[in-house]
C-alpha cells in the first residue's frame, strides 16, 4: 500500500492532505524576532500572525498539512490508520515548497506545519520530511516559521536535522497515561513518545546555552514575579540546573554535523493531547500538563476535542459532540498554569478530579478560598492580585503601577481592564467595596455562574470566540 | 486665534509645529492652533496661516525631540502623525508641550491626558497596521512581481511596507493605499520609496487585484478544507474576521 502512484493534482493532493492534518490543532507561530535577510524569504514574529479564520472560527497562520496520510500504524482514534479505506495521497516535496513560499508571498500564511502519516517506517518517513525542509531551507531559501511534527521511533540524526530545520517540533503526547496509549495507538508507546521528546528537550537548552541565552524557554514576565510558579519550583530548577551539563552530552547531532548552522527550535517543543476519547479525569490531564512543562520545558501543551471519525466500540460513536467545554476548561487552567502561577493541585486533587462545568477555574478556586478575600487591591502583592477573578497579568501590573503615583478608585480600576463584574466581589479599594454583597460562598457562587453561565453557552453553542487563546477571550483576562 | 496649517505630509506636519511654536513663544501657546487641511470650516475671527515643507526645520524638530525628550517620544510623534485623527496634530503639539517642560519623563506620565491621546493615537496606528500584516493580500503579476491593495484609515502604508519589505526583501513588490492613492514600491533587494499615484497609475495598478492564479485557488481549497465540519462555528469567524474586512481577502470570493 505504501507509494501507490496515483495521478491526482496537486489540488485533489492538498483536499485530502489537508482534510487529513486539519485535526492537529496548534496552529500558532509565535517564536523570536527572526529578521529577514536578502536573498531569502521570510521572517518570523514574536506575537505570531493570523492570516485568516477558518469556518470553525479556528486561526490560520501556518500551511497545516501531511506530508502523505499513508499510513502503516493503526491508532483507532485517527482517520488515517491503515485500517480505514479512504483515499490516500502522498505530496512531492517540491509540491510543498511550492505551496509554501507561494502562499507565502500571496500573505496568505506565516510558514508551515508538516506532519505526517507512517510511511513503511518511521525513519523513511522523517527523512523525506527532513529531505523536504531542506529543500524548503536551502534552494527555495525560505526563512519563516515551520512547525514540524516528528514520527516517534525515527533515528537520532533525524530528529536532529528536523530540529534545525524548523522552529518548532513537537510530539504528540496523544494520551495522558501509557495504558491509554497502548489500548488505542497499539504501535507507539510513552517510552517512543517520551525520549525523543527529552532529546529535543535537552538539545534546546544545550543549543540555548551554546548561544548565550538562559537553558529554560522564555516565559511570560509575569512569572518572575511569582515565586510559586510550576516554572520556579524546587523540582523544575533542580532539573533545569543539573541538566544541563548532561544536555550538551546528550544534545542530538543532526548527521552532516554543523553544516545547517541554523538554530535549534527556536520556537521551542509543543504537545498535544486528546480530550474525552478516553476516561481520564481533567486532574490526570492537568497533571500531566504541569510535568511537561516542568520535565521537558515544553512551550506549549494543546488539547484537541476527540472528534469521533471511525466506528470503533471502544471509542466515542461517530456522531458524540466533541467535549468543546471541557477542552476550553483544560485551556483555561493550562493558562493558570503559564500565567497566573497556579499548581494543578491547586485546581483539582484526587477527591475532585474535573472541572465545574458551571464556573471557570479561577472563579472556582476563589470560591473554594473565600478567607484569602477581601483583597486590598491598594497594597496586595502581584501574585494575590492574579488570584483575583476578574484580573489578569495586565491589569495586575498595570494596578502595581498605577498605585504607585497615586491612590486607586474603582473606576481606575476599571480604566486598567479589571472586569469589575466578576472582581467585586473579591476586592477593596482603599477599605471599600464597590457593592455591599456578603462574603458569602453559596451567594457569590450564585451570581458568578449566571455571568459564566452566558459564556458557557456560548461554548457549547459553538458561538465563542476562543480560537487562537487570548487571555481575554477566557474572561479571566 | 492664528491658525497654523499644512498638507497631511510629515515634513509639513513638522514645519507647522516649528512655525507655530516660534509664534507662540510671542504670542502665547494657548493663543494658536495646529490644523491639518483641508480645513473645512473657517472661521471669520481667526486668522489661518498655511505652512509649507522645510526641510531644515523639519530636522530641527526632530533633532530637539530626540535631545531635548527621548526617542521614544520621536517614535510616538512619528506614529501619531499618521493618525486620521482630527485632532491629531493639535494633539503632537500638545504633548511636545509637554514634553519639552519635563523631557524623558514625559513617557511615563500616564496620568497625563495629553500624554494618554498621544498614547491612544499611537496604539490604534500599532493595531491597524499590524490588522494588515495579518489580512493584506498580494497577488502575483506573472510571478515577477507582486501587488497589494489596502484601503487604511489612517495613513499606515509605510509602515506596512516596511514589515513586508523584511518579509520579503528579495521580491518586487508595491503595496497601495487605494484611497490616498499612494503607493510604496519595493524593488528587489533596494529600499523602499513612495509613490503618489496619477490617474492613469492608479487605474492600471487598480486592475491588478482581479488577477488570480493557480494558487488563489488552491488557497480557496486550502481554506475550505481546513475547517473543521463538528465545530463549525460561524459566529465565531464573523466575531474574529467581520465581513467588513474581507474585502480583499480572496478566501472569500467565490
Ligand atoms: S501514526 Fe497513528 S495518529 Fe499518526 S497518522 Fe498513523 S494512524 Fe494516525
Amino acid at each position: 500500500m505504501n507509494e501507490i502512484i496515483t495521478d491526482y493534482t496537486t489540488e485533489e493532493k492538498l483536499n485530502i492532505l489537508a482534510d487529513a492534518a486539519k485535526y492537529d490543532v496548534a496552529c500558532t507561530s509565535s517564536s523570536s524576532d527572526r529578521r529577514g535577510k536578502k536573498g531569502f524569504l521570510g521572517n518570523t514574529k514574536a506575537c505570531g500572525i493570523c492570516h485568516s479564520f477558518a469556518s470553525d472560527g479556528r486561526c490560520i497562520s501556518l500551511l497545516k498539512i501531511l506530508m502523505t496520510n499513508h499510513c502503516v500504524y493503526d491508532c483507532r482514534y485517527c482517520i488515517n490508520r491503515a485500517s480505514n479505506d479512504i483515499p490516500r495521497a502522498t505530496f512531492t516535496p517540491e509540491e510543498i515548497c511550492e505551496l509554501t513560499v507561494e502562499f507565502y508571498k500571496r500573505n496568505y500564511i506565516e510558514g508551515l506545519f508538516l506532519s505526517s502519516g507512517v510511511l513503511k517506517n518511521p525513519t523513511y518517513t522523517m527523512e523525506k520530511m527532513c529531505e523536504t525542509l531542506l529543500l524548503l531551507r536551502n534552494k527555495y531559501h525560505f526563512n519563516g516559521y515551520i512547525h514540524v511534527k516528528t514520527i516517534p521511533g525515527a533515528s537520532d540524526e533525524l530528529l536532529a536535522t528536523a530540529g534545525y530545520l524548523a522552529d518548532r517540533i513537537s510530539v504528540n503526547l496523544e494520551l495522558p497515561t501509557a495504558e491509554s496509549l497502548s489500548k488505542l495507538a497499539p504501535n507507539k508507546s510513552f517510552k517512543t513518545i517520551l525520549e525523543p521528546m527529552g532529546k529535543v528537550s535537552d538539545t534546546i537548552k544545550a543549543h540555548r546555552v551554546a548561544i548565550g541565552k538562559d537553558a529554560r524557554m522564555e516565559r511570560s514576565r509575569g512569572n518572575m514575579y511569582l515565586s510559586n510558579s510550576i516554572f520556579q519550583s524546587r523540582q523544575s530548577i533542580e532539573r533545569q540546573e543539573g541538566i544541563t551539563e548532561a544536555s550538551v552530552k546528550n544534545a542530538l547531532v543532526p548527521s552532516d554535523g554543523g553544516k545547517l548552522k541554523r538554530s535549534f527550535a527556536p520556537a521551542g517543543q509543543s504537545t498535544q493531547m486528546i480530550i474525552g476519547a478516553t476516561d481520564e479525569s481533567d486532574y490526570t490531564l492537568i497533571k500531566t500538563t504541569e510535568k511537561l512543562y516542568q520535565s521537558y520545558d515544553l512551550k506549549r501543551v494543546f488539547y484537541s476535542a476527540y472528534i469521533p471519525i471511525n466506528e470503533d466500540r471502544v471509542l466515542p460513536q461517530i456522531g458524540t459532540p466533541p467535549p468543546l467545554l471541557r477542552e476550553h476548561r483544560l485551556y483555561q487552567a493550562d493558562w493558570l498554569l503559564r500565567y497566573y502561577g497556579f499548581r494543578a493541585n491547586e485546581l483539582l486533587s484526587e477527591e475532585k478530579p474535573n472541572f465545574n462545568e458551571l464556573l471557570d477555574p479561577k472563579c472556582d478556586w476563589a470560591l473554594r478560598h473565600l478567607g484569602y478575600f477581601p483583597v486590598e487591591v491598594q497594597r496586595a502583592p502581584y501574585d494575590l492580585l492574579l488570584r483575583i477573578p476578574g484580573i489578569g497579568p495586565r491589569s495586575a501590573g498595570r494596578i502595581i503601577y498605577g498605585r504607585r503615583y497615586g491612590t486607586l478608585d474603582f473606576d481606575n480600576l476599571k480604566k486598567m481592564g479589571v472586569v469589575l463584574k466578576r472582581a467585586h466581589y473579591f476586592i477593596t479599594c482603599n477599605g471599600h467595596r464597590l457593592y455591599n454583597t456578603p462574603i458569602e460562598e453559596s451567594y457569590i457562587t450564585r451570581q458568578l455562574i449566571d455571568t459564566n453561565g452566558r459564556d458557557n453557552w456560548k461554548v457549547n453553542n459553538q458561538n465563542n470566540t476562543y480560537t487562537q487563546m487570548s487571555l481575554a477571550d477566557f474572561g479571566i483576562g | 486665534m492664528k491658525i497654523f496649517c499644512c498638507k497631511d505630509r510629515f515634513e509639513d506636519i513638522l514645519t507647522c509645529i516649528y512655525d507655530a511654536w516660534s509664534c507662540a513663544l510671542k504670542e502665547g501657546h494657548n493663543n494658536i492652533r495646529l490644523m491639518r487641511e483641508p480645513v473645512w470650516q473657517q472661521s471669520l475671527f481667526d486668522e489661518y496661516i498655511h505652512v509649507d515643507a522645510d526641510r531644515e526645520k523639519t530636522e530641527k524638530v526632530i533633532r530637539s525631540i530626540k535631545k531635548s525628550i527621548s526617542n521614544q517620544a520621536y517614535f510616538w510623534v512619528f506614529y501619531a502623525s499618521l493618525s486620521v485623527e482630527e485632532d491629531a496634530l493639535q494633539s503632537i503639539y500638545n504633548f511636545l508641550r509637554v514634553g519639552f517642560a519635563v523631557g524623558a519623563g514625559v513617557c511615563s506620565m500616564y496620568a497625563n491626558p495629553h500624554v494618554m491621546r498621544i498614547l491612544e493615537l499611537k496604539r490604534r496606528i500599532g493595531n491597524e497596521s499590524h490588522y494588515f500584516r495579518e489580512f493584506a493580500r498580494f497577488t502575483s503579476l506573472e510571478d515577477k512581481a507582486y501587488v497589494c491593495h489596502i484601503e487604511p484609515k489612517n495613513n499606515v502604508v509605510t509602515i506596512v511596507a516596511e514589515h513586508f519589505a523584511d518579509r520579503m526583501p528579495s521580491e518586487h513588490f508595491v503595496i497601495v493605499d487605494d484611497n490616498r492613492r499612494v503607493a510604496v514600491v519595493h524593488p528587489k533587494d533596494e529600499e523602499l520609496y513612495l509613490m503618489y499615484l496619477t490617474e492613469k497609475e492608479f487605474d492600471v495598478l487598480s486592475r491588478s487585484e482581479d488577477f488570480e492564479d493557480e494558487y488563489t485557488r488552491l488557497w480557496r481549497t486550502f481554506f475550505k478544507t481546513i475547517g473543521i465540519k463538528e465545530r463549525e462555528n460561524r459566529a465565531c469567524q464573523r466575531n474574529m474576521f467581520p465581513i467588513w474586512m474581507r474585502k480583499h481577502a480572496v478566501e472569500f470570493k467565490e
